[in-house]
């Protein structure tokens, strides 16, 4: 059924015109009902072309539009499992957010909910296409919506102040893809992934293939947040409003990752391959920098949505390893690890959520022990975390098994610290904000009190009165983490994503059928196991995460006991990589410039 | 960071990065000299097999027709935005009582220039007209002649005339016909779907090269879009005049 293609892209369009237009009716359950029945929709056709696409990838051409002479005139869809798994994955987030949605907040009258369908919309869009100048129009679909959404809260100066920072640095990461976009054009005279991938074949990496690659990773990176190109997303994810962050964090972010190996493996494999070991330590270097960076800031948070923010670029460094060791079981790893991560962090956020409902605040200090009456959110923030630390058997840990087997395999093992160090920080700050707030333990006041300020929120815009707590928003989230452990478990669905990751990294064969439409056989894949190594890292970072929380909640003495240099020592440092996350968007442009001519210039010096 | 080094950073950044542009940009072919066949292709499949002969509304409305529709939905995203962030403000406006009409207009306007904006009017929107509905003979097309459409009632504003703007165009209206023209975009391309069994496929007559109707579908797309560029335009501009004449009546008042 490849008539069905376009339509998770358009179906949301649609509908969102709907109800901009209907807006005069003023009818809230309406608006609630397009957008809900719409985002199920969708879902349902996404999950056809995944079918779909799992026997035979589907190529279609806009327009009816096919290649003539061997030139690609028009745009192509180039749907492939994992494409159409990713546009499945977000458009059941964009549910999950609609439906949360409905008891939180008096939603603007349907533009809220008209601008979440164009938002799914462009994610499904993103993944589908196949065509380059594509897929950053609807990079920039989703970045227009993106800002509109963080500045809900328009009456205050934060939200403005964070959706200002996001426009313009994700505006400036436009640019970039477009000098991309324009070198790759001059040098190919093609649009087409495939084709331009097919042309830079037969040349070697000069300077301006390099330039183009590294302009193009720059600019979507810093949709992933990548450090240094990070800055924006903590500042946009404190201020968004809850529903929102769901739809930046669990998939937003990962789809700039989806962008960078969509490129690597379609476009750049071919003149790269003389230059694999150096590319890999170029991505698995940034990787690094920003799993650690963002696991250190997010333990050092009281404001549980910034935690949550950076816990999330910590765990993006964690996908741009597994991306840059360019092979295609440590992509299957990355794919079920963003899954699990996705489906969690979605579930935490939405915790959260019911807390600022219900305390129309968002410290961990000034929430202490006053999420004891909410028990079942307590219980689901605190699986969230244990599912966070990687434990095994559940999704989180299959993926990250995956990853670390590759890493040994490719000489990289020493990742599996770093990957377990990160895990235990960002999980152990999400078991210490569960044990404070919900259970009471650890002091009720901690440093940097002033911050407590910029956790409150004006709360008149919530619906409900604050005394009870909607089931919905209870609902989803448990639903989330219900899924997030259930996926890895599913007899088969680990090594369905194995299977679509090899066909993900076959540069050939992807030419072969999006521009001739060859069929293709592909090689059977063996499925990984996971060995007695795995279950030990993933106890290891689970038992350091509760030993983390349990030090940050009762270690006071113990912390107190350290040498004055060292405190001091610790302090300062602390103090400096706080201090650069100014949210100056000056500092932060700064900071992109020099991120990306740094990658430019060590492409240019490595791959040349 | 203090300004200091932020600016310092960015000394050494910005040079750096325009040295590893430039680098990238010696590879490019030399000025003038373009060996791409994309636009011969062009040129030939969009003329025979489209009876086009505007080929940038060629490229826009038929070839990378899917292109638009994620550009006009750039577009209404934003000016969907616009109306989500100032909702709260226009209500208050809303609040505000009728005796603040005389706020609604710019004082300084001579009886000359009203007299001139008043007639520029019917010009500007007849040149709008023209433009969008030639867009597949001759440049232009439906951003183009929608941005002209625009114009016209903003001329209006300079007569002074901003309530009669508003009662000419009501804000719900507008909203309507930016939505109206978006969705008539995207159902253009449902029409190649469901009568050419591919999404924005043309399935209609092709007509005689040069002739007003010939193109296929590209004259409606235009049409489509001219509608949505007016209506999003004109919305931008009276959301933000409300803002600026609102603010304007605040600090009259204090």
């Amino acid at each position: 059924m490849p008539h069905v293609s376009a339509l998770p892209i358009v179906t949301p369009f649609v509908a969102a015109t709907a109800l901009v237009a209907i807006r005069p009716l003023a009818r809230h359950w309406l608006d609630d009902l397009i957008a809900v029945a719409v985002a199920a929709a969708v879902i349902a056709l996404c999950a056809v072309l995944l079918y779909r696409s799992g026997s035979q990838p589907v190529t279609y051409w806009m327009g009816g539009w096919r290649p003539s002479h061997g030139v690609t005139i028009g745009i192509s869809l180039s749907i492939d499992p994992l494409g159409a798994g990713l546009a499945a994955f977000s458009a059941v987030l964009v549910l999950a957010a609609l439906i949360y949605s409905l008891r939180y907040f008096d939603a603007a009258g349907g533009l809220y909910h008209a601008l979440v369908l164009l938002f799914g919309g462009a994610m499904a869009g993103f993944c589908l296409t196949g065509d380059l100048f594509n897929l950053v129009v609807f990079f920039e679909l989703m970045g227009t919506v993106a800002y509109a959404l963080t500045a809900h809260r328009i009456e205050e100066r934060a939200p403005i102040q964070g959706a200002i920072n996001f426009a313009v640095t994700n505006s400036i990461a436009g640019y970039a893809m477009f000098i991309g976009v324009a070198l790759l054009y001059a040098r190919t005279g093609a649009l087409n992934m495939a084709q331009i991938g097919a042309a830079l074949d037969a040349h070697r990496a000069d300077p301006l293939v390099v330039v183009a690659m590294a302009v193009l990773f720059a600019g979507f990176l810093t949709k992933a947040a990548a450090v240094p190109l990070h800055f924006w997303l903590a500042d946009a994810h404190a201020v968004a409003p809850t529903p929102v962050c769901v739809l930046f964090s669990g998939v937003m972010i990962e789809l700039g990752v989806y962008a960078v190996a969509r490129l690597y493996w379609v476009m750049f494999a071919g003149p790269m391959h003389p230059h694999l070991i150096a590319l890999r330590a170029i991505l698995v270097a940034i990787g690094v920098t920003t799993a650690l960076t963002g696991a250190v800031m997010c333990f050092l948070q009281r404001h549980v949505k910034r935690l949550l923010a950076f816990s999330s670029i910590s765990h993006v460094g964690v996908f741009i390893c597994g991306l840059g060791l360019l092979g295609h079981r440590a992509l299957a790893g990355v794919a079920v690890y963003v899954i699990g991560h996705g489906l969690t962090k979605a579930a935490l956020f939405l915790c959260a959520g019911v807390l600022l409902h219900r305390f129309a605040t968002i410290d961990e200090f000034e929430l202490h022990g006053r999420g004891r009456e909410l028990r079942a959110v307590g219980i689901a923030f605190a699986l969230g975390g244990v599912l966070l630390a990687g434990a095994p058997p559940f999704t989180l840990f299959a993926g990250k098994s995956l990853i670390e087997a590759a890493a040994s395999g490719s000489g990289y093992g020493w990742l599996i610290a770093v990957f377990t160090v990160v895990s235990a920080l960002t999980a152990g700050a999400v078991l210490r904000v569960a044990g404070r707030v919900f259970l009471g333990w650890g002091p009720a006041s901690g440093p940097d009190p002033q911050q407590a300020r910029a956790a409150r929120e004006r709360v008149d815009e919530l619906r409900d009165a604050r005394e009870h707590t909607p089931r919905t928003m209870v609902a989803v989230p448990v639903a989330l983490l219900a899924a997030a452990i259930a996926v890895a478990l599913i007899p088969g669905a680990v090594p369905a994503i194995e299977r679509a990751a090899a066909r993900f990294t076959d540069h050939g064969a992807y030419a072969a059928w999006v521009l001739r439409g060859a069929g293709v056989h592909w090689p059977a894949i063996a499925p990984s196991h996971v060995s007695f190594d795995d279950v030990l890292y993933g106890l290891l970072s689970s038992g350091g995460a509760l030993a983390l929380a349990a030090l940050a909640l009762f270690g006071a003495p113990l912390r107190a006991s350290l040498p004055g240099s060292l405190r001091a020592g610790l302090a300062t440092a602390v103090a400096g990589l706080r201090g650069l996350h100014s949210g100056h968007v000056g500092d932060y442009v700064a900071w992109w410039t020099a991120g990306a001519s740094a990658l430019g210039a060590v492409c240019l010096l490595a791959l040349g | 960071m203090s300004r200091r080094a932020r600016l310092g950073l960015f000394a050494c950044a910005g040079p750096a990065l325009a040295v590893v542009l430039v680098l990238g940009f010696r590879g490019l072919p030399a000025f003038g000299h373009y060996h791409g066949v994309y636009g011969l292709v062009v040129n030939g499949v969009e003329l025979s097999l489209r009876h086009a002969t505007d080929m940038v509304t060629a490229l826009n409305f038929d070839l990378r027709a899917f292109d638009t529709l994620g550009e006009e939905f750039i577009l209404f995203a934003a000016v969907t935005g616009v109306a989500l962030l100032l909702r709260e403000l226009r209500d208050e406006s809303q609040r505000g009582s009728a005796a603040d009409d005389g706020a609604h207009s710019f004082s300084g306007a001579s009886d000359g220039l009203r007299g001139a904006s008043l007639l520029l009017v019917p010009l500007i929107v007849a040149l709008g007209v023209y433009i969008v509905l030639h867009g597949a003979l001759t440049p232009g097309g439906g951003f183009q002649g929608g941005l002209v459409l625009a114009a016209g009632p903003l001329a209006a504003l300079l007569a002074g005339r901003y309530l009669a703007l508003k009662r000419l165009a009501p804000h719900a209206a507008l909203e309507v016909l930016d939505a109206l023209g978006a969705a008539a975009y995207a159902l253009l391309g449902l029409g190649g779907l469901v009568f050419a069994s591919i999404y924005v496929k043309n399935f209609l007559p092709l007509g005689i090269p040069g002739h007003l109707l010939s193109g296929g579908f590209m004259a409606l797309n235009s049409i489509a879009v001219g509608l949505e560029v007016t209506g999003a335009f004109l919305l931008t501009w009276t959301e933000f005049l409300d803002q600026a004449l609102l603010i304007r009546r605040r600090s009259e008042r204090s």
